[in-house]
C-alpha cells in the first residue's frame, strides 16, 4: 500500500483538496430513502458506533453490529453496548455477507486489519462507510472495485450525536464519496441518507472529500485543537506557580478557563471571544497574539507540510510498528506534568474572571485558530473545511480538558490526534521560551485590569476590531454558525 | 424569649432583574412550622433560597440556631427540581438517556451517593434505612443516578434532608411526583423530625400536610402575608377563563386504524432487573385512559415505549397506530401524532428557548426550535399563548421563568398541534389547584373531538372528568384494567 494522495497528479490533488460544499437543507428532502430496507452493519460498538446506531434505528433503518469473535465470547463492553440496547450482534462471517452497508467505526490503527478482514466477506456492490479517511488516503488502502466507499463524520463526540438527535436536532457532519470507488454513482445519495438517519442534516452538512477531510483534520488536531491547548495550558500553569500564584487556583483557572473562553468563541467567533475582554485587555491580547502568530507560524507550516507530503503519517506508522513506543512515552510524560498532578483548588472563579485573569489563553486561542485556518487555506484547503477543523472543534476539545485535564483530552481524541498533539507540544514549548520570560501575572493569574485606568486610544481599538472582524475565519464562520445556531451550550462546572 | 430562628427585615429581591420581593418582613420563632403557598411566580422559591443562602447571602436575613441542639445548625433547602452530577462532577445529561444503556457507568449508585452524603455530614448509617423504606426507595440502592426517574430523584433529595435533620428544613414543592403512599409517609417523617427539633418551611399548594404545620403565609405583592387555613385562595383564575381556540375544536384525524396501541406480552428488563412483565394492553382510537401505579411501578417506562423513547421497543411485540414497532417507521413519525408532557420532558427541555419558541417546537416534537414554522403555525401559537395567559412572557427565556409558568408554556406546546394521542404524565406538576382545574377542563374539551388520552396523575383532584378506563400497574405488571363510570378512586 502506498500513500493515495501522493499517487495523484497535482491537478487532481488540488481538485480533491478543493471539494467543499456547505449543503442546502433542500438536498435532504429524500430523507433516509436511499438506505431504507437496506441492511446496515456497524463494525465496532464504542461511543460513536453505539450512538450512531441508536439514531439510525430510530430513523427507521435496519441496524446490526458485528464484532470480533473474542469480543462476543468475552462479553466485552462493545458486546454489552449492542445487546443491552436490543441490537442483533454477530461475527464478521455471520453478518458481513448480508450487509448492504458496512460501517467501519473502529480506531484508525485497526482499519487495515478490519478492512482486510471484512472486504472478502462483503457482497457484490455493497457500500463501505468510514468516519475518517486516514486508511484510504494515508495508508492507501485499495478497496474492491465493485464496492462504493463513502465517509460520514459527525463532528462531535458520540454522546452528543445521540443527545442532539433525541431533542430533535443533530450535530454538524462532514460527508464524502471516494472518487476511486463509486461504481454505481450511488455514494452521495447514501451518504446523505445516512446524515438524515443520524440527524446531522438538521445541523449543517459539509460535502468534502476523503483527501480534504484527512489533510485538514490532521492539521487541526495537531495544532490548535490539541497541541496548542496542551502547550498553552502547561506553560500558563507553570508561569503562575513560578510567580507565586496559589497552585490550586492556577490549576482550576487552567482546567476550566479554556472551556469558558472557547464557549465565547463558539458563539461569536474570534471577535466574540476577544469582545469578552475589557478594551485595555483586548489591545494587549491582540498585540501578544500577533507576536505569538509570528513565533509559531513556521511550526504550523511545518506540520501542514509534513501532513501534505505524507511524512507525518509515515513516521507515525513507524511508531505503530514499534509498538507505540513514542506515543506511550509522551503520554506518560504528560501525566507527570505539574499541571496534571495539581488538583483544582476549592475556589470559586466567576465566568468573567476566567477572561480577565487568563488573558494569555485568549491570546493563545486567537493566534492558534487564525494560524491553523490561514495555514490550511494557503495549502489549498477550502475555508469552510478549515473552519470546521479549527475554530468549530476548539470548544469541544476544551470541554474534555475541563472534565479531567490533558489526560481526558488525550484519552478522548484518537491515537492519531494524540500522537500529533505531543509532536507539536514538544516542538512548540522551546519556541515560546523567550516569549514566556516576558509574561507576568497580569496576563495569567491576576485581573489584567487591576491598577489600570482602562482608557484606550479610539483609533487603535477601531483598527484592532477591524483586523479581527474582517479575518476570513470570521467571515466564513458567521455564515456557517448561522446554520448551527441551535447548538446547545456546554454546561460548565 | 429566645431569639427568633429567622428574622427578615425589609428584604428586596429581584429574580432575573424583575423585583419579586419588596420590603418583605418575616419572623420565624422556635416551634413554628410554616406553610408558604400561593400563585406561581410570587417569589416563594426566591425567598426560600435566600433564607438557605443559596448563591448569595443577605445581610437583612438573620438566622440563629440553637447551640444546645444536637441537630446540624443550618438551613437546608430541597429544591423543587432535582439536579445530579456524574462521577466527573458534570451534569450534561440528555432526555431519556437513562434508557440508552452504555457499558461504562458514569454516575454513582444511590448507595455511594448516600454514603458520601452521610460521611460529609457525619450521619449515622443505620438511620437512613427506615427513611428509604418509608419512601419505597430501598430497592433502588444499587441503581445508578442516571437510571432514576424524576420522581425518584426528588425522593432521594428528600431522603437526604430527612436523614440530615437540619435545624431548619425548607422544602420546595416536596409532593411533586410522589404517589399517595409516599406523600403520606413523607408527612409522617416530617412530623417525626419536627418532633425531634427540626423546624419546617414548606412551600406547597397541597392540602394534605403534616400536622405540625402551625402557621400559613402567602406572598402578595412582594410581601409576606399570614393567613388562616380557610383563607387559602387562588387568584390566578383568569388564566383559562376564555374561549378555547377554534383550531383545537377541530376533530382530530385518526389517520390510522382504530387501534392506537397494542402490546402483546411486552417485557422490559435491565440485566437481572425486570421493569415490565408480560404487559398486554390495547388502546382504541378515542378512548380516555388513566394510568395508575405507585412510584416505581413502571408507568414511565411504559409511556416511554409509546413515545418512541425506549430502545427495547424494538425487541417486543408492540404495535403503534396500527404498525408494528421496528417495521421501518422513524420515531419522528410516531412523535408527530403524539402530544406529550412529562416531568422528564420538562426537566430536559431546552432552557435557552423562549416561551414562543418552546410552544412552536411542539409542531416538530423538538426541544427548542430549529426552523421557520410559517404563518399558520405562528398564528396558532399566538392564539394559544393568549389562551394560556402567557402574552407578557412570549419572548422570555424558559430559564428566566418560575416552574409553574414554564409548565404552562409546555402544556401549550403539548396541545398546539391538536394531536390524535395525548399523553399527559403528571401534567399539572407545579400548577396551583385552580390552574389544574382549568387545564383538566381544557383536556375534557379537547377530548370531545376524538382525541385519545392517556393520563397519569397521583392526585385524585387532578384527574379530568372524561376518563373512562383505567389500567393499574403494580411492580411492572398489569394489576387490573377496568371501565370507570365515575371518577377513579386511588389506591
Amino acid at each position: 500500500m502506498s500513500n493515495y494522495f501522493n499517487t495523484l497528479p497535482l491537478r487532481e490533488k488540488l481538485n480533491q483538496l478543493g471539494v467543499c460544499d456547505f449543503m442546502d437543507s433542500s438536498e435532504f428532502l429524500d430523507g433516509v430513502n436511499a438506505l431504507k430496507g437496506k441492511k446496515l452493519v456497524i463494525v465496532g460498538c464504542g461511543a460513536q458506533g453505539l450512538n450512531q446506531g441508536l439514531n439510525l434505528r430510530d430513523s427507521g433503518l435496519n441496524v446490526a453490529y458485528t464484532l470480533r469473535k473474542e469480543a462476543i465470547e468475552g462479553k466485552r463492553d462493545s458486546w454489552k453496548n449492542a445487546t443491552e440496547n436490543n441490537f442483533t450482534v454477530g461475527t464478521y462471517e455471520e453478518l458481513i455477507p448480508t450487509a448492504d452497508v458496512v460501517i467501519n467505526l473502529t480506531p484508525d490503527k485497526q482499519h487495515t486489519a478490519v478492512v482486510n478482514a471484512v472486504m472478502p466477506l462483503m457482497k457484490q456492490g455493497a457500500t463501505l462507510l468510514y468516519s475518517h479517511g486516514f486508511n484510504i488516503v494515508e495508508e492507501g488502502m485499495q478497496i474492491r472495485k465493485d464496492i462504493t466507499v463513502i465517509m460520514v463524520a459527525p463532528k462531535c463526540p458520540g454522546s452528543e450525536v445521540r443527545a442532539e438527535y433525541v431533542r430533535g436536532f443533530g450535530v454538524p457532519t462532514l460527508i464524502a464519496v471516494h472518487p476511486e470507488n463509486d461504481p454505481e454513482g450511488k455514494g452521495l445519495a447514501q451518504a446523505k441518507a445516512y446524515c438524515v438517519g443520524t440527524g446531522g442534516h438538521r445541523a449543517g452538512v459539509l460535502k468534502s472529500s476523503f483527501v480534504a477531510e484527512v489533510k485538514s483534520d490532521l492539521m487541526g488536531e495537531q495544532t490548535i485543537l490539541c497541541g496548542l491547548l496542551q502547550t498553552g495550558s502547561i506553560l500558563s500553569f507553570d508561569k503562575m506557580v513560578e510567580k507565586g500564584i496559589d497552585a490550586g487556583y492556577a490549576s482550576k483557572l487552567v482546567q476550566y478557563g479554556v472551556e469558558v473562553i472557547t464557549e465565547a468563541l463558539k458563539h461569536g467567533g474570534v471577535s466574540g471571544m476577544m469582545d469578552r475582554l475589557s478594551n485595555v485587555a483586548k489591545v494587549k491580547a491582540f498585540e501578544i497574539s500577533e507576536e505569538l502568530k509570528d513565533i509559531m507560524r513556521p511550526l504550523f507550516q511545518k506540520h501542514q507540510d509534513d501532513i501534505m507530503s505524507g511524512e507525518f503519517s509515515r513516521t507515525m506508522m513507524e511508531d505503530w510498528a514499534a509498538g507505540d513506543k513514542n506515543l506511550l512515552a509522551w503520554r506518560a510524560a504528560t501525566g507527570e506534568t505539574a499541571f496534571e498532578k495539581t488538583p483544582a483548588g476549592d475556589v470559586k472563579i466567576g465566568e468573567q474572571e476566567y477572561f480577565d485573569n487568563y488573558t494569555l489563553m485568549v491570546a493563545f486561542v486567537r493566534a492558534g485558530v487564525e494560524l491553523a485556518f490561514e495555514t490550511m487555506v494557503q495549502a489549498g484547503i477550502k475555508p469552510e473545511s478549515a473552519y470546521y477543523e479549527s475554530l468549530h472543534e476548539t470548544p469541544l476539545i476544551a470541554n474534555t480538558i475541563a472534565r479531567k485535564k490533558l489526560f481526558e483530552m488525550n484519552r478522548v481524541i484518537s491515537d492519531t490526534a494524540e500522537y500529533g498533539c505531543y509532536l507539536f507540544d514538544y516542538a512548540c514549548k522551546p519556541l515560546l521560551a523567550d516569549f514566556m520570560t516576558k509574561v507576568d501575572t497580569d496576563l495569567v493569574g491576576k485581573n489584567f485590569n487591576e491598577g489600570k485606568d482602562g482608557s484606550v486610544d479610539n483609533r487603535t481599538l477601531i483598527a484592532i476590531n477591524e483586523v479581527l472582524r474582517s479575518h476570513e475565519v470570521e467571515v466564513v464562520g458567521a455564515r456557517l454558525r448561522k446554520a448551527m445556531t441551535a447548538m446547545k451550550s456546554i454546561k460548565t462546572a | 424569649m429566645s431569639k427568633p430562628v429567622v428574622h427578615i427585615t425589609n428584604l428586596n429581591l429581584k429574580y432575573r432583574n424583575k423585583p419579586v420581593l419588596q420590603d418583605l418582613n418575616w419572623t420565624i420563632n422556635a416551634n413554628e412550622n410554616w406553610l408558604v403557598c400561593g400563585t406561581s411566580g410570587s417569589g416563594k422559591t426566591s425567598l426560600a433560597k435566600a433564607i438557605a443562602r443559596i448563591g448569595h447571602s443577605y445581610s437583612n436575613i438573620e438566622t440563629s440556631f440553637n447551640p444546645q441542639s444536637s441537630l446540624p445548625a443550618l438551613a437546608y433547602y430541597v429544591a423543587n427540581w432535582f439536579q445530579f452530577k456524574d462521577l466527573e462532577g458534570q451534569s450534561n445529561f440528555y432526555y431519556q438517556q437513562r434508557y440508552n444503556k452504555q457499558s461504562t457507568e458514569t454516575t454513582a449508585t444511590v448507595k455511594a451517593e448516600l454514603e458520601s452524603f452521610g460521611k460529609k455530614h457525619a450521619l449515622q448509617f443505620n438511620e437512613v434505612d427506615g427513611i428509604l423504606a418509608a419512601l419505597g426507595f430501598s430497592e433502588l440502592k444499587n441503581s445508578t443516578l442516571i437510571q432514576l426517574s424524576s420522581g425518584e430523584h426528588k425522593k432521594l433529595q428528600l431522603v437526604k434532608a430527612l436523614w440530615l435533620k437540619p435545624q431548619l428544613l425548607i422544602l420546595d414543592l416536596p409532593y411533586n411526583g410522589l404517589d399517595v403512599l409516599s406523600r403520606k409517609n413523607l408527612n409522617l417523617l416530617l412530623e417525626e423530625i419536627s418532633e425531634a427539633g427540626s423546624q419546617l418551611i414548606l412551600i406547597s399548594n397541597e392540602t394534605e400536610l403534616p400536622s405540625c404545620i402551625n402557621r400559613i403565609a402567602t406572598i402578595e405583592e412582594g410581601k409576606l402575608v399570614e393567613i388562616s387555613a380557610d383563607e387559602r385562595s387562588w387568584n390566578d383564575i383568569e388564566t383559562f377563563d376564555k374561549q378555547v381556540p377554534t383550531f383545537l375544536s377541530e376533530a382530530v384525524i385518526n389517520a390510522s386504524s382504530e387501534e392506537i396501541i397494542k402490546m402483546i406480552n411486552v417485557n422490559i428488563s435491565y440485566g437481572e432487573k425486570q421493569v415490565l412483565k408480560d404487559i398486554n394492553w390495547e388502546v382504541k382510537a378515542g378512548e380516555k385512559w388513566v394510568l395508575h401505579g405507585h412510584n416505581g411501578s413502571g408507568k414511565s417506562t411504559l409511556l416511554s415505549l409509546i413515545c418512541g423513547d425506549h430502545p427495547q421497543a424494538y425487541a417486543n411485540d408492540f404495535h403503534l397506530f396500527g404498525n408494528k414497532r421496528g417495521s421501518g417507521e422513524s420515531i419522528w413519525e410516531i412523535k408527530e401524532r403524539i402530544g406529550l408532557i412529562s416531568p422528564e420532558l420538562h426537566w430536559y427541555f431546552d432552557p435557552s428557548a423562549t416561551v414562543w419558541q418552546s410552544i412552536v417546537s411542539g409542531f416538530y416534537d423538538s426541544s427548542g426550535l430549529f426552523c421557520d414554522p410559517g404563518y399558520s403555525k405562528k398564528a396558532q401559537t399566538d392564539e394559544l399563548i393568549h389562551y394560556f395567559g402567557l402574552d407578557e412572557y412570549k419572548n422570555t427565556l424558559m430559564n428566566e421563568l418560575p416552574l409553574g409558568k414554564q409548565r404552562l408554556a409546555l402544556l401549550a406546546r403539548t396541545i398546539v398541534k391538536n394531536p390524535e394521542l395525548l399523553i399527559l404524565d403528571e401534567p399539572c406538576q407545579g400548577l396551583d389547584q385552580q390552574q389544574t382545574l382549568h387545564f383538566n377542563k381544557l383536556v375534557d374539551e379537547l377530548c370531545k373531538n376524538g382525541t385519545t388520552l392517556i393520563y397519569v396523575g397521583h392526585f385524585e383532584s387532578q384527574i379530568p372528568g372524561c376518563i373512562e378506563k383505567r389500567i393499574l400497574l403494580e411492580n411492572g405488571e398489569v394489576n387490573s384494567v377496568e371501565i370507570l363510570h365515575k371518577k377513579p378512586i386511588l389506591t
